[in-house]
């Protein structure tokens, strides 16, 4: 998953950053809000929101940014554990509300059950064309019951359209949500990593749109 | 001992002293104004009463008398009318007979000049009611006597009533004038009871109110003052109430910072500590483990911490054993033992919290050694081998927890304790001993086990 992290504080911050992205998740990191300016419009599976940040509240830019009519799933990351800042920060378009302290196995397990809202299904594992199923909590796919190996990119391109079943994901988006933002790579990886989803799933896994992108349907 | 590293009389500790009861006595309940007014009115109402009885004794007597010798008098005048004046034979007769002989309260004699009792009434006595003739009232001890002279023959005649009858009747006219006042006293205090219950209604509703307002809730739920009488109680817990309000928001406000600046930095050690399991060689992950479980304990700690010292914050409730909770706590350098059945009803993070604080202070304070059992039930007793304190350094501690005064008077640990005992319904004791400190953290109310 890509994810943008704000988070203020160096030791957490690095920390959850350092262990999702060892857990296989793309992700950007800003100390303010005002740093999230550099992301505008850049896709994200999810955003993680602290509350409290030197210049302004994390629960005020999320709600100016559902006015935009932004939906990205959002989970505030807040040492505020009182009933009524739960329900004000749910209120203000968060879909997740962790409490700090938390550990970051906790946090990668509401990201599956956001990615799982975000896919339509209840369970954490999906049904694709093919006899192939995907596991979003093991983060392995499956032909006709067999596990296949994937690597983390390859895994990463699945996750990105699993999480986007049904709908068609420009090539770019997809390149910056695998890829991130600051990566830079050959122009072709994306291509290279979705050849061998299709060598290793088979081809009727991940569909071209001609001039678009890739969609990827549920079964 | 039950799983114990250290025997306990070879640690030398003493046993256990019977708990010196620092546990302030229950207040005394205070006076009823329902009984106090009643009592008084009561009181009152004798005094009333005996005040009126004597009055009107004192007035119906003379009234009394008048009448009663009106009636002599009237009785005379009218014997002298009808009695043969002239008797023919002035020799005595027997007494008359009396028609009704239980209602006759009077006497009448005719007494000749030589002092011979010529006729008398059937109550009247066979002698002369009055020794020498007289004229007008006269008394003996059992008669009041009117003495009228006859023109003929230098007779009298004597119209008499009992002293007894008029007693009695004076005594009846004193007794309804009592009886008719306790009895108006009486009615009267029925009526102020009823009265006072009816007034103090709108009290009742005031406390009702107060018992289900929220302290962070404005005052206006407690409406307008019923009675007049009121209204100053109703301003002043107004004012009571908005600054009770103003201070739990700054409370919170502040509780909100602290908790962030304590919350946020425990969460960055996890997750730094998480990355490390995730990087470190095989041979490091265990060490990494047991620093990560710590940090999750600790976690615990600073969370009920934080909620020990906020408002409305109820612990949560649940039967643990005591002893598994201190073997998880990190106390290095002292070494704990264990007595008898250690099981209470605490909540886990707050309990964990207090036997912290206090292990922590034995250490600091020198001891090595802590024996930890359960004198009764939800209470349980640390005993160290430390220095321990004066019996006047102890009374101050006793004294600045049972007014729940810290500042100054006690260290952080036992102030977090005294509060995690309060939260629970209890108190901090410090039973005297000979030896060491000895602490005992009542979580809840004394149970009767007798």
């Amino acid at each position: 998953m890509r994810l943008l992290l704000i988070e203020d504080d160096e030791l957490l911050g690095e920390g959850l950053a350092s262990w999702l992205r060892n857990a296989g998740h793309v992700v950007d990191w800003c100390r303010m809000l005002r740093d999230t300016e550099a992301y505008r419009g850049e896709p994200f599976d999810a955003w993680l929101v602290d509350w409290m940040l030197p210049d302004g509240s994390g629960v005020q830019w999320l709600r100016h940014r559902r006015g935009l009519g932004e939906h990205t799933p959002a989970l505030l990351l807040t040492a505020r554990d009182r009933v009524e800042d739960r329900v004000r920060g749910l209120d203000s378009g968060a879909d997740d509300y962790l409490v700090k302290p938390f550990a970051p196995e906790e946090l990668a397990a509401r990201l599956r059950a956001v990615g799982r809202r975000s896919a339509g299904g209840s369970g954490t594992r999906m049904a694709l064309a093919g006899g192939v199923e995907a596991d979003l909590a093991a983060r392995a796919a499956y032909v006709d019951k067999q596990r296949v190996e994937l690597t983390g990119r390859e895994w990463a391109v699945l996750e990105a359209l699993l999480l986007r079943a049904g709908r068609t994901v420009p090539k770019s988006d997809l390149e910056r949500l695998v890829l991130g933002f600051d990566t830079e790579l050959a122009s072709n990886a994306l291509k290279v990593h979705v050849s061998a989803l299709r060598r290793k799933l088979g081809r009727g896994v991940v569909e071209t749109v001609r001039n678009l992108g890739y969609r990827l349907e549920l079964m | 001992m039950n799983g114990s590293d250290v025997d306990h009389p070879s640690v030398g500790i003493a046993p256990a002293a019977r708990p010196e009861s620092t546990t302030p006595a229950a207040p005394p309940p205070p006076p009823s104004i329902q009984t106090r007014l009643g009592r008084t009115l009561m009181g009152w109402s004798l005094v009333w009463s005996m005040a009126v009885a004597l009055a009107v004794w004192l007035a119906a007597r003379y009234e009394v008398e008048e009448l009663l010798d009106d009636t002599l008098v009237a009785s005379a005048e009218a014997l002298h009318s009808v009695l043969p004046l002239a008797a023919p034979s002035p020799a005595p007769r027997p007494p008359l007979g009396a028609i009704h002989p239980e209602r006759d309260r009077y006497g009448w004699q005719l007494i000749a000049a030589d002092g011979t009792v010529l006729l008398r009434s059937a109550l009247a006595p066979a002698e002369p009611l009055v020794p020498r003739p007289t004229a007008g009232f006269s008394d003996s001890p059992e008669w009041r006597t009117y003495g009228l002279a006859l023109e003929e023959g230098g007779r009298w005649l004597y119209v008499a009533q009992t002293r007894r009858e008029r007693v009695e009747a004076q005594a009846e006219v004193g007794l309804t004038a009592v009886l008719a006042a306790l009895a108006i006293g009486g009615l009267g205090q029925i009526w102020l009871r009823y009265r006072v219950r009816h007034e103090l209604q709108p009290l009742q509703r005031l406390s009702e109110r107060l018992l289900s307002h929220d302290p962070a809730a404005a005052m206006p739920a407690l409406g307008p003052a019923q009675r007049a009488e009121l209204a100053p109680m109703h301003d002043a817990l107004g004012g009571l109430g908005q600054r009770l309000q103003q201070r739990i928001a700054a409370e919170r406000a502040f509780s909100a910072h602290a908790a962030h600046a304590l919350r946020t930095p425990l969460a960055g050690i996890d997750a730094q500590l998480a990355v490390a399991l995730q990087q470190a060689p095989v041979e490091l992950q265990p060490r990494l483990t047991r620093i990560r479980e710590a940090a999750a304990r600790l976690q615990r700690v600073v969370a009920a911490l934080i909620g020990l010292f906020r408002t409305g914050v109820t612990p949560e409730i649940q039967e643990l054993d005591a002893e598994s909770l201190v073997r998880r706590l990190p106390v290095p350098g002292l070494k704990v033992a264990f007595v008898g059945d250690l099981t209470v009803r605490a909540d886990p993070d707050l309990l964990a919290a207090a036997l912290a604080n206090l292990l922590d202070n034995a250490e600091r304070h020198g001891a090595h050694r802590i024996v930890i059992d359960q004198p009764q039930p939800q209470c349980l007793r640390l005993h160290d081998d430390g220095p321990g304190v004066n019996a006047a350094r102890r009374d101050e501690l006793a004294a600045a927890l049972a007014d729940q005064d810290y500042e100054g008077h006690t260290g952080l640990g036992l102030m977090l304790a005294d509060r995690v005992a309060r939260a629970h319904g209890g108190w901090l004791r410090l039973p005297a001993t000979d030896t060491g400190f000895q602490v005992e953290l009542q979580l809840g109310p004394l149970v009767d086990t007798r």
